[in-house]
């Protein structure tokens, strides 16, 4: 244990363009040199799957098979036990996702508050469904469990922010502004 | 009202900053602790009151006593930030508003269990709480507070409810499927990575460098006679001021929602509350005369869970209420053990079918029949925790679920 | 030791032993899915509840140590209750397709809602949908809908092979069981998680709609795959013979033996019985002349056998015997030889193609008695036997099995060897190369046919039994070589393969003071030998992938 300072991640690249399918999948020697050092920080390398597989996300726009394939490589895991956990978790993408991903909560405060009225708009204006990405890429629509921000129902998170207290018209503010 | 100790810096504009903190004695309990023995900082904290915040409200100096003495491995701190419980928000605002009391908490703790490394579990979603806390331990080692004899790690989950059962949350740590594990043996005997680990939710930590600075009896006196200290209630739902108040645990649930949240929004007319967090059964509007602590839910027959209050006036659905929970159990259960596995989904399957007007009278039966049975079957408490919703919302409102039955 | 009581009965147990293999002891079942003691404990099927005196509530069998004075009920109305609950969990989202299936008959979800479940079903949604009939490799078929999510094959490969293809994916009732898309389960012991899935998930892709289970008649014996002589029970059909083709053999299954392979058994060794139904069977005595092949009777081939044996001076008579030969025939052939003075024999005839062990059970040595006909003194150099027979120095030569012309020499030389002998007798289960050329075939029962032991690469004889007749005349070989021994005026020891076993251990000290009856169903190790136990699985090693 080198009990180096800081956080288990770096912190999600900029997800510029778009995220298609993964080819050439590397990191670079910096982001190599990040997973070695996130390993170091856990007494067994293993401990460093999550942050490496939110890593590999955002380097490579989703977690395709070959990318599963990739970092299980890095931890002397067989590839069936890194989709395990791919499969497990929600916030890895196994398919190509929007450039935005907005998921809107749909738990008990935010039912309370509307979030089915919320989502509903939400689908109108994007013209999908729940699971589903837009025709051009832009955004990918979720309805998800409690993110725990109940006291300002409705709510979505909105790639990394929370948007909060929704209503339609903040709603249509905040597709708005995704590119 | 009662003296504000968790909160008292989130006025502050600078609240998440080490020079904030350190404005308004942050880091004392430290300076004290270092200078106490391991087992005097534990008997200060058992004396004190405190029971854990997260959830499961054990005490937590006696779950630090569990640790082995003779241990010659290394001991784990791992700090539960993985806060998911429907209706629950509070942890958000510590990580956010003053992570320097979590950093302090840990250090305390770490001293009272010998122990040099420590995890902070954050859920993956939150992304702005794991930037303000990661900012103030690069901080606390920036300013020599780490990296003397204690580290911290952060780490970022993925997106996963039952990580925050404690040992799913180990083993997600360990980098796999947030499976929870057997047990015995217990985490304090082989917890992460197969070492004895200690694991407290954020607020209960945050309450540690209080305990030393002012003392224990000066926190138990906060509480009731089981329980020291004060606690952050998440309020949400039909109130006109939802948000997180920090009251004594001695509050009663009426003087939270009415003289705290402002009432009842919505019709006006209350008609059921959950006083913990999803997983706590519901309470009728005439079951909130009661006091806001660990023994006080218990005796009501609901629990005090991680006091997530979500209040519900009259004009709410039950059965859609029941619904939207049971959705969520059916979604998160981990899927290891069969009993939970199989009848969240059957379950949901089964209230989404009375909703949507195809249920019949028997189905309740059903429901709470496979409930009861399955309660206490499992590996961990998460099917315990669904069944608390099931069974309260049909027994307490079964005239709302039959009246959307055909027979 | 522990002391504790089950069920009122008192038991000592070794610190330890959990609850269900301390009932086991007392000839208690307490029912479980997950548990397995080849495995580590899961924990997560639930059906191992028991009550346990002072505790609140029924607690995991598997997942609970004896403690000394521990008082356990297995059998209480509130274990009785928990089971019939967790039945139901594990059967409603089962497709309950039994008539089609083929656990079948075997399965345990059939026998433990028989015994322990018995509730009236109230599961009417939708069952949750999964993949069907899966080809997860070579051997092994799933179908994910049967699944109860044990764990126990996922545990397999990571645990024992070390390999770690299969794992449990999703969340909540959507977990299934699988491979990483585009991977095949193919190790050497995949089609072990067909014996060790407790259900119809992974079904045998071999045996899949060959035969119903219930027709099934089960008879220990012993893999020929290789020299470590893994215990098996091998499974025949003779009741429904019309089923599957006329195949006999429906499949092999593993033998639980500590020291020599545990609960396993590799693929290559299970499926290695295609031979004994295979239409190249020999099934009558043959003469071949110079008109052609023709049957004969059994007295005419010894009559024959023994009178070449007789013509030749013995300098010009050879012999090579085989590994494959169960000690039995190996013993009576050297009474042969013996009373004829032949002293060129051997049996180690080279393969093509150098075998190598697998790092688990899986030997190099792909015969099962190696070890036995060492012993009795059958080995020689076959290459020089060879080379005296291309010499034309031998007249006469009697081969067991080998195909001479498709072993590791040069088949112009083998031809023009066995072009120079005047008589050419064979003697094995199936035609081959060799056999063709054979003036004399004498057709051998298969080792399902007949019993007898085996040596194995230690030195452990272990006893095999019989399952089938033999297929049309063909005679164990320790019976016909007893024939051929009286034809020469010798006298047979003995009717039965256990007669030839006892003159057995009267000939050679490894095998002395050994019987039938002690070589139980676990076999003995000869003199000298010292066992080496069961190889650690790859899979508990330190370098252990998974």
């Amino acid at each position: 244990m080198n009990g180096a300072p800081g956080s288990s991640n770096s912190p999600p690249a900029e997800r510029a363009g778009l995220a298609g399918p993964a080819t050439n999948v590397a990191f670079t020697p910096e982001q190599l040199a990040e997973v070695r050092r996130l390993q170091g920080l856990y007494p067994d390398k293993r401990g460093a799957l999550l942050p490496v597989l939110h890593m590999a996300q955002d380097a490579f726009g989703w977690i395709s098979l070959e990318v599963e394939e990739y970092v299980a490589g890095f931890f002397a895991l067989s590839p069936a036990h890194v989709h395990e956990v791919v499969t497990f978790y929600t916030l890895y993408f196994q398919q190509p996702k929007g450039r935005h991903v907005v998921a809107v909560c749909h738990n008990l405060s935010c039912y309370l508050a509307g979030s089915r009225d919320i989502l509903a708009h939400v689908q109108r204006r994007l013209g999908v469904e729940v699971g589903e990405t837009t025709d051009d890429g832009r955004v990918t629509l979720q309805s998800v469990e409690c993110l725990c921000a109940c006291e300002a129902a409705p709510m979505a998170q909105v790639d990394d922010r929370y948007e909060l207290n929704l209503t339609p018209e903040k709603v249509d503010r905040i597709l708005e502004g995704l590119r | 009202m009662a003296e504000i100790v968790l909160m008292r810096n989130f006025g502050r504009q600078d609240s998440h900053t080490l020079a904030g903190y350190r404005a308004t004695g942050g880091y004392g309990g430290w300076e004290k602790a270092r200078t106490m023995e391991p087992a005097a900082i534990t008997e200060e904290v058992k004396k004190s009151n405190l029971r854990g915040l997260g959830g499961a409200g054990f005490p937590t100096g006696t779950k630090w006593s569990f640790i082995p003495k003779n241990h010659a491995g290394p001991v784990y701190l791992v700090v539960n930030a993985d806060e998911g419980e429907p209706g629950t928000f509070k942890d958000r605002y510590l990580l956010e508003r003053d992570p320097h009391a979590l950093i302090e908490g840990m250090l305390i703790t770490a001293r009272a269990i010998r122990c040099a490394l420590g995890f902070v579990y954050i859920r993956g979603e939150y992304v702005q709480p794991w930037r303000l806390f990661s900012a103030a331990v690069k901080e606390a080692y920036d300013a020599g507070l780490l990296g003397h004899g204690f580290d911290i790690v952060v780490h970022r989950g993925a997106g996963a409810y039952i990580c925050g059962e404690e040992t799913g949350l180990l083993s997600s740590l360990e980098g796999k499927k947030g499976w929870p594990k057997i047990k015995p043996p217990f985490p304090a005997i082989k917890g992460a990575f197969g070492q004895p680990t200690i694991v407290n939710n954020v607020e209960t930590l945050a309450c540690v460098p209080p305990i030393i600075t002012r003392g224990a009896e000066w926190f138990a006196a906060l509480g009731t006679k089981t329980q020291g200290g004060t606690r952050m209630y998440s309020v949400s739902g039909r109130v006109p001021k939802p948000g997180v108040y920090e009251a004594s645990v001695a509050i009663t649930l009426r003087s939270l929602i009415h003289d705290l949240a402002g009432g009842v929004s919505g019709s006006g007319r209350l008609k059921a509350v959950v006083p913990g967090g999803g997983s706590a059964a519901i309470l009728t509007a005439d079951e909130i005369d009661i006091p806001m602590d660990v023994d006080g839910l218990k005796n009501a027959g609901s629990m005090i869970g991680s006091a997530g209050v979500i209040v519900m006036d009259e004009s709410v659905s039950i059965p859609e209420a029941l619904m939207v929970l049971a959705r969520f159990y059916a979604h998160e259960s981990c899927g290891q053990c069969t009993p939970c596995r199989e009848s969240t989904g059957w379950i949901y399957k089964q209230v989404h079918r009375i909703v949507e007007g195809h249920g019949r009278k028997d189905d309740l039966d059903t429901i709470l029949d496979v409930a009861k049975r399955g309660g206490g079957t499992t590996i961990c408490a998460f099917y315990d925790g669904a069944i608390g919703p099931y069974i309260s919302y049909i027994e307490k409102f079964r005239s709302e679920f039959e009246a959307l039955c055909r027979s | 030791m522990p002391k504790l009581t089950i069920d009122g009965k008192e038991i000592e147990v070794e610190a330890g032993t959990n609850l269900i293999e301390a009932a086991r002891r007392l000839g208690i079942e307490v029912p479980h899915y997950c548990y397995h003691p080849g495995l580590s404990i899961a924990g997560q099927c639930r059906l191992c509840m028991v009550d346990i005196e002072k505790a609140p509530r029924p607690t995991i069998a598997c997942n609970t140590t004896a403690g000394d004075g521990m008082v356990v009920h297995t059998d209480t109305e509130r274990v009785r209750d928990t089971r019939r609950s967790i039945m139901e969990f594990h059967l409603i989202n089962h497709p309950l397709d039994c008539p089609v299936c083929d656990q079948a008959g075997e399965c345990w979800l059939q026998i433990y809602y028989m015994k322990h479940g018995l509730y009236d079903p109230r599961m009417v949604d939708e069952k949750v949908h999964k993949p069907k009939a899966v080809p997860l490799g070579p051997h092994v078929m799933l179908d994910a809908e049967r699944c109860i999510l044990c764990s126990r094959c996922v545990r397999f490969c990571d645990e024992i092979t070390g390999t770690g293809e299969l794992g449990i994916f999703h969340r909540g009732d959507h977990s299934e069981i699988g491979l990483f898309p585009g991977r095949d389960l193919e190790n050497n012991y995949s089609a072990n998680v067909v014996d060790i899935c407790p259900v119809g998930a992974l079904t045998d892709r071999d045996f899949r709609f060959q035969v119903r289970v219930w027709y099934l008649d089960t008879t220990k014996s012993i893999c020929t795959g290789c020299a470590r002589g893994c215990n098996v029970d091998v499974h025949v059909n003779r009741r429904r013979p019309h089923h599957a083709e006329g195949r006999r053999v429906a499949r092999l299954k593993p033998r639980f033996n500590a020291e020599v392979n545990a609960w396993w058994l590799c693929d290559i060794g299970r499926y290695h019985f295609d031979f004994v139904d295979a239409a190249t069977r020999l099934t009558a005595p043959v003469r071949r002349n110079p008109g052609g092949p023709a049957d004969v009777t059994w007295d005419e081939a010894v009559a024959g056998v023994a009178d070449a044996l007789r013509r030749y001076p013995p300098e010009q008579v050879a012999v090579l015997a085989s590994p494959q030969m169960a000690n039995e025939d190996l013993i009576a052939l050297r009474r042969v030889l013996e009373t004829r003075g032949i002293r060129e024999v051997a049996f180690d005839v080279p393969p093509t193609a150098l075998a190598k062990d697998d790092d688990f059970l899986l030997r190099a040595d792909r015969t099962p008695n190696r070890r036995g006909a060492t012993l009795i003194g059958l080995g020689g150099d076959a290459g020089g036997l060879m080379a005296a027979a291309r010499s034309g120095r031998i007249k006469c030569l009697w081969v067991f099995h080998h195909d001479l012309l498709a072993a590791g020499w040069p088949a112009a030389e083998v031809s023009r060897a066995l072009g120079r002998i005047e008589t050419v007798i064979f003697t094995g289960t199936n035609a081959n190369a060799t056999s063709e050329r054979a003036h004399w075939v004498l057709p051998a029962a298969a080792w399902v046919e007949r019993e007898g032991t085996f040596t194995n690469f230690e030195g452990r004889v272990q006893r095999f039994r019989t399952a089938l007749e033999p297929l049309g005349q063909a005679l164990p070989e320790w019976e016909l070589l007893g024939r051929v021994l009286v034809g020469l005026g010798g006298t047979a020891a003995g009717r039965r393969a256990e007669h030839w076993f006892r003159e057995l251990t009267g000939a050679v000290d490894a095998f002395a003071g050994m019987s039938y009856q002690s070589l139980g169903d676990l076999g003995r190790l000869v003199a000298g030998a010292t066992a080496s136990g069961l190889p650690t699985p790859p899979g508990q090693r330190a370098s252990a992938h998974a």
